[in-house]
């Protein structure tokens, strides 16, 4: 069997690619997207360790953070439809009007 | 597994079926009216809110304990969290009527959308489980993205929506990682079980636990506002529109507060020799470095502020601070009752300035404010009250509930009284920024073509009772 | 890793057999280019119009309505699988209602979005 410890780096180097997605892209979507590696980073974390630790709860998360994940998809491309509706731009650098 | 086991009581998740029932009945009457009918949707809301707290009240009589295996708890913490969630909700049900109708946007979705908030809060506060306060946290959470956004065709309530929405589901993703770490070390998501599992001192691997709880205490950071994670609120509070930005700056924040303290302080707080006690000391550590930071970042930028929206921003993310302070003590009971004395002050400021502000939120300057203390006594003496309750001036709420944290971390944590030390300078500062909207508004000439803003009889309903109740706390406790 | 040597040995069959194709098709194949071969799909619809240009926001919503139904299979089908053990171990009303006040609020929100008229296309 493949130890556990390789799902944990697979997935821990996953959610790092997420993070730094989120840091350094500038497209909404992409940005988007980056969130999305990061929920399922996440659920291969609690998938193998439900897998490895015997106990049913893991997976139970999953179906949950995989629900969660789908409303989230749907407000967050409705917000971007909304934003692009009035601004006709995707980059996050020109939403500025609220400055920091 | 037998049903017995599980301990399916419904009474026990009463208010969250009331609420969330109700939210669905809204949304029908919404979709099967022809225009809007804003007042059904109003009453409705009203009564389903009435009747949670009922529901809330009769919580106690269930029985404290946990149901459907451990999912939900009762407890003093919930129902006292609940109560404060749902008077927020409340408030906010009776603002919304005149929000929505000057600016002409669309009933139904807005009240069912608050419902849909609120009972997720409710869910929130009522966790014994991680899956539990995952949920909560994002039934509440993803609505409220919703909300700010809620003015679709102003480009500043677009980009704040836009920007708490990433920032929202960034901040979930790493809560989520430490929950799963949390998960892999302990075996199990039941939040009494992890307890359980540190005082056992059999944790398989205690690293994970560890990094559990930091990416935990990250994405609690982020949702609380505190400082290192504190960048969007501004920005966020400034956009959505101000009864929105009352909203999610106190109900969402007192029911995070909630999770955040069954989390840290009810299970993750077990000072036993060895990693217990490890685990103990770092957090703690961690918990007073960033109230410290929290609390002079939000004084400190909300001295220079023109806006006011974006001055209470700053004034929220201070306040976030001193709650921390109560979780050093590992008293539930002063978090919850400064997070309810919050609650009332912050939503009724933001209620005045939305009037004062117009549709669209036009006059949101301090310097719109000028003179205007003797035209419109009633609300520049609402607002001064609420302000002064902020800063904590007795007598007031804002200064018992204060007083209560201070104290308490004072007596019975003595190797962190330069924490306590650090909250009152602060809290000093912190008079200067909320008197000055006072002396401006009392004190200044009037602007000229001041127009007096209209203020509708459920809109006065709010704002009376809850001054007048922060006033009383304050005199009674 | 001695189990995992068949999966690298048809890895690499699958790849080598990949590539020589398209090598040896470079090599000695003759090119002949037709307007039919030169079609995205060489049998199927032809293409209309240009693929760079803005869809329809209408697409957009439908396909977040998708990804909202669609999402619900994950609960119905685990509980489809173990329904039989769980009418032994639970009592077999409530497994049955239970799914049921889950379906039953899914439709609530089908009838809210028909009301709201988001399956009319010409609207």
């Amino acid at each position: 069997m493949v130890p556990l410890s390789w799902y944990l780096a697979l997935s821990a180097v996953l959610f790092t690619i997420g993070v730094v997605g989120v840091i350094i892209q500038r497209n909404v979507i992409v940005l988007f997207m980056c969130v999305e590696l990061m929920l399922n980073a996440v659920n291969l974390t609690l998938v193998s360790f439900s897998r490895y630790l015997g106990d049913i709860t893991g997976q139970l998360f999953v179906f949950i953070v995989m629900a969660v994940a789908a409303a989230e998809a749907a407000v967050g491309l409705a917000i971007i439809i909304s934003l692009f509706r009035n601004r006709e731009t995707l980059n996050v650098d020109e939403a500025d009007l609220l400055k920091l | 597994m037998q049903l017995e086991t599980l301990n399916l009581n419904y009474w026990a998740i009463a208010p969250e079926v009331i609420v969330s029932i109700t939210a669905v009945v809204i949304m029908l009457i919404d979709a099967f009216s022809k225009r809007g009918a804003h007042r059904a949707n109003a009453t409705t809301a009203m009564i389903g809110l009435v009747l949670a707290l009922i529901s809330v009240a009769t919580l106690g009589r269930v029985g404290v304990g946990s149901y459907f295996a451990g999912m939900v708890v009762i407890d003093p913490i919930r129902i006292f969290f609940s109560i404060t969630i749902l008077i927020v909700a409340i408030l906010v049900v009776l603002l919304a009527s005149q929000f929505l109708s000057d600016e002409g946007l669309p009933p139904g979705e807005f009240y069912s959308l608050i419902m849909f908030a609120t009972s997720g809060m409710l869910l929130l506060a009522s966790a014994g489980d991680l899956v539990t306060v995952f949920l909560g946290l994002e039934i509440a959470s993803i609505t409220t993205y919703v909300l700010a956004g809620y003015r679709r065709y102003d480009i500043r309530s677009n980009e704040s929506s836009l920007k708490y929405f990433l920032l929202g589901s960034f901040s979930t993703a790493f809560l989520l990682y430490g929950m799963a770490l949390t998960y892999g070390a302990t075996r199990t998501t039941n939040l009494d079980g992890i307890r359980q599992a540190i005082a056992s001192g059999q944790i398989i691997y205690p690293q994970l636990l560890m990094i559990g709880a930091a990416m935990m205490l990250v994405g609690f950071g982020f949702k609380i506002a505190s400082a290192p994670f504190h960048l969007w609120t501004p920005d966020v509070y400034e956009g959505a529109p101000t009864i929105v930005t009352g909203f999610m700056g106190t109900g969402p924040k007192a029911a995070v507060f909630a999770a955040f303290l069954r989390v840290f302080v009810g299970s993750f707080d077990v000072p036993v020799e060895g990693f217990g006690l490890q685990l103990h000391n770092t957090w703690i550590t961690a918990i007073a470095v960033i109230a410290i930071l929290t609390m002079t970042v939000g004084n400190v930028i909300a001295l220079s502020q023109k806006n006011i929206k974006r001055m209470l921003a700053y004034s929220s993310i201070a306040h976030a601070g001193y709650a921390l302070v109560g979780f050093v003590t590992g008293n539930f009971a002063t978090v919850a009752f400064y997070m309810l004395a919050y609650s009332i002050m912050n939503i009724g400021a933001f209620a005045v300035i939305q009037i004062l502000a117009r549709a669209g939120d036009q006059k949101t300057q301090i310097a719109d404010y000028s003179g205007i203390g003797f035209e419109v006594p009633g609300l520049s003496f609402s607002l001064a009250v609420f302000l002064m309750g902020l800063a904590g001036i007795p007598p007031t709420a804002g200064f018992i509930s204060k007083f209560f944290v201070f104290t308490n971390a004072w007596e019975s944590v003595p190797a962190l009284r330069y924490l306590v030390i650090a909250a009152v300078i602060n809290s000093i500062i912190s008079v200067y920024y909320y008197l000055y909207p006072i002396v401006v508004m009392f004190f200044r000439p009037l602007n000229p073509g001041f127009v007096r803003p209209r203020v509708t009889r459920t809109t006065a309903l709010a704002i009376i009772p809850d001054s007048a109740r922060h006033l009383l706390s304050g005199v009674d406790a | 890793m001695k189990e995992y040597l068949p999966i690298l040995i048809v890895f690499i069959f699958v790849t080598g057999f990949a590539v020589t194709n398209i090598i040896a098709s470079h090599l000695i194949g003759r090119r002949k280019n037709t307007r039919a071969k030169l079609m995205p799909y060489e049998c199927g619809m032809d293409p209309v119009g240009s693929a760079h240009q803005r869809f329809s926001v209408k697409f957009y919503l439908v396909a977040m309505l998708f990804i909202l139904f669609d999402i619900e299979a994950i609960f119905l089908v685990p509980w489809a699988v173990v329904f039989r053990e769980l009418i032994q171990r639970l009592s077999r009303p409530f497994v049955f209602i239970e799914m049921m006040l889950f379906i039953g609020v899914l439709l609530v929100g089908y009838v809210y979005v028909w009301k709201k008229g988001l399956f009319e296309w010409n609207s």
